[in-house]
């Protein structure tokens, strides 16, 4: 008899733990289905009663009028190169600056890195101005410069090698030394390799922020010509608000969304880890 | 002095400036675009500025924009409590949902890595899209009233009424923020050593005894960390109004760094812009402060 309970309750428990799970999964995935399945219907099929659930003729077309609404390959590589310029110098400054507060005591060491933990608590918009400001004076206002330069450092990024490089055993960077290893090369060569995984959650993890960036590209752009995926977005949204141009527009969305999703797909155990040591020792 | 002794000291040297080389590029970046700009957006916060006429001539205004904001500006008000709103419901209602779903996704369930990538995809994506998929999920003959259609339920309004545009732009907020709260949920559940369980089971423990005595409190740090973070973040809520309501109907979605946005950008009022983000910076450490305090106070 308790057994046949326990069973039954086990039953039920089971059914609302998936229950719970694929709805709210459904509720999920439901804006990427219509996204993806909108751009390739007609304006009649989007908006029809009783609805259409997919496209009855899938219009690949919407993506060739896309291309001609809005440069879409131009946009495309206008973010490539910002994305690839800032994940360099990302990864550049702050495992250097990591390794310099990790492994190097100096006067004032502790004081500096207390600096760039306090420039992590002030928001953005506070710096918004000054920093447009600054790019304006450097003549820098509408160029691939005013969008990278001020994003070459973040202090997460110095804080995330900093805490990675504390384990590495000083006797290997001593060893490294005494065989005569330059500085520099000591970083590159023992240091870099050890931290290999936290630059990879720190590459996942910038990736998908500088590819997604708006507020700055939207305060910094002028020219088209240099307009990124996310702001080429917002100029159709804004320019082609027309009930016609909504399978365009979700078929903007999917196509912007597609190289994150797919280094996401591939890189998520590196972009989990990265986002969780943000929460554990944060 | 030994010979041992000296070559430490000239070591030690070498390793102060190797030590300062190394941290120079990023500080230098650091100091021009991070420190530097919070020193200098006081000060344009103290003066009537449109960033067109030259630094130097910069007209002083003392307080007034801070006064003027706390005083007379109705726009700001409303703005203010819109955001608080919009940060209570987002904070307390995405906190709930992920910690549900982590709370299930990190017991023996299959498919483990497959539903966290599900419940994380809307953090990947791009704002911009998130905007255009859920303007078209709201639309008067949009997905959603098709779906609500098929319950009986009569259409809403959603984005367009004065009541329902808030909760509509939360209801995206709470969606597209989620995976960022399971994920760290899920971390923090896995920190709790399974032996705590084990050993709980064994005195005979329930599942509720299991989760109040031991989940609960081992939470803790995790769970504040999280209304810390999600806190920050929801009180700087732009790109979605922005992008989707434009701040309206008759302001229902005005947000303050919407409303810092338009004064800077459209109005060319930097001083009130920046007095405006001194105003919201000051409620974000000070609702940090007291989530700090009423964390301690539990302890």
């Amino acid at each position: 008899m308790t057994a046949v309970r326990v069973d039954s309750m086990r039953i039920v428990t089971l059914i609302g733990k998936y229950g719970f799970l694929a709805l709210g999964g459904f509720l999920t995935l439901l804006p990427f289905y219509w996204m993806a399945g909108g751009s390739l219907m007609t304006t009649q099929e989007i908006t029809s009663r009783p609805m259409d659930w997919y496209p009855h003729t899938p219009k690949w077309n919407n993506y060739e009028a896309l291309a001609e609404a809005i440069p879409v390959a131009r946009m495309y590589l206008n973010s490539a190169i910002v994305t690839a310029s800032v994940l360099v110098g990302i990864l550049f400054t702050s495992s250097l600056a990591g390794y310099g507060f990790a492994k190097f005591r100096f006067p004032g060491r502790d004081k500096l890195f207390l600096m760039v933990l306090a420039t992590m608590m002030v928001p953005f918009f506070v710096v918004l101005i000054p920093v447009l400001y600054i790019v304006r004076t450097f003549g820098w206002v509408d160029s691939y410069m005013g969008l990278i330069v001020p994003n070459l450092v973040t202090a997460f990024g110095i804080f995330l090698m900093r805490q990675n490089m504390l384990s590495i055993p000083d006797e290997l960077i001593d060893a490294a030394r005494i065989d005569g290893s330059s500085e520099f090369g000591t970083y590159w060569r023992i240091v870099v390799p050890l931290v290999r995984p936290a630059l990879g959650a720190l590459s996942v993890i910038t990736f998908v922020f500088t590819w997604n960036s708006f507020l700055w590209p939207l305060v910094v752009l002028r020219s088209r010509d240099l307009f990124t995926v996310p702001i080429g977005l917002n100029l159709l949204q804004q320019y082609f608000a027309t009930e016609e141009a909504i399978p365009l527009q979700l078929a903007g969305a999917t196509l912007s969304s597609v190289p994150v999703i797919a280094v996401f797909a591939f890189l998520q155990r590196y972009f989990v880890q990265g986002l969780a040591l943000t929460g554990i020792k944060g | 002095m030994l010979l041992g002794d000296r070559l430490k000291v000239r070591y030690a040297q070498r390793h102060v400036v190797t030590g300062y080389l190394f941290v120079a590029p990023a500080l230098a970046f650091l100091l021009l675009f991070g420190v530097f700009p919070i020193v200098f957006a006081f000060g344009i916060s103290l003066h009537n500025w449109n960033m067109v006429t030259p630094v130097s001539e910069m007209r002083f205004a003392g307080a007034d924009n801070y006064s003027h904001l706390i005083l007379d500006d109705s726009l700001f008000r409303k703005s203010l409590g819109n955001t608080f709103v919009f940060t209570a419901a987002n904070v307390l209602i995405g906190l709930g949902l992920a910690l549900s779903v982590a709370l299930l996704v990190n017991t023996r369930v299959k498919g483990r890595t497959f539903w966290r990538v599900v419940y994380f995809l809307p953090y990947v994506t791009s704002s911009v899209a998130v905007a255009i998929v859920w303007e078209n999920l709201y639309h008067p003959f949009g997905l959603l009233n098709r779906l609500l259609s098929l319950g009986g339920i009569p259409s809403q309004r959603f984005l367009a009424s004065v009541d329902q545009a808030l909760p509509s732009i939360i209801g995206v907020s709470i969606w597209h923020g989620m995976g960022y709260l399971v994920i760290i949920f899920v971390a923090g559940l896995q920190n709790i050593p399974l032996e705590y369980y084990e050993a709980a089971k064994v005195d005979g423990a329930g599942d509720w005894s299991r989760f109040r005595h031991i989940t609960m409190p081992l939470l803790k740090p995790t769970l504040f960390f999280v209304a810390v973070v999600s806190t920050i973040g929801s009180l700087q809520i732009f790109d979605l109004p922005f992008l989707i309501t434009e701040g309206g109907p008759i302001d229902a979605t005005e947000t303050v760094v919407l409303y810092l946005y338009d004064t800077a950008f459209t109005f060319a009022r930097m001083g009130r812009a920046s007095a405006m983000s001194f105003i919201l910076f000051v409620i974000i450490l000070v609702l940090t402060i007291i989530q700090i305090r009423l964390f301690r106070e539990r302890e």
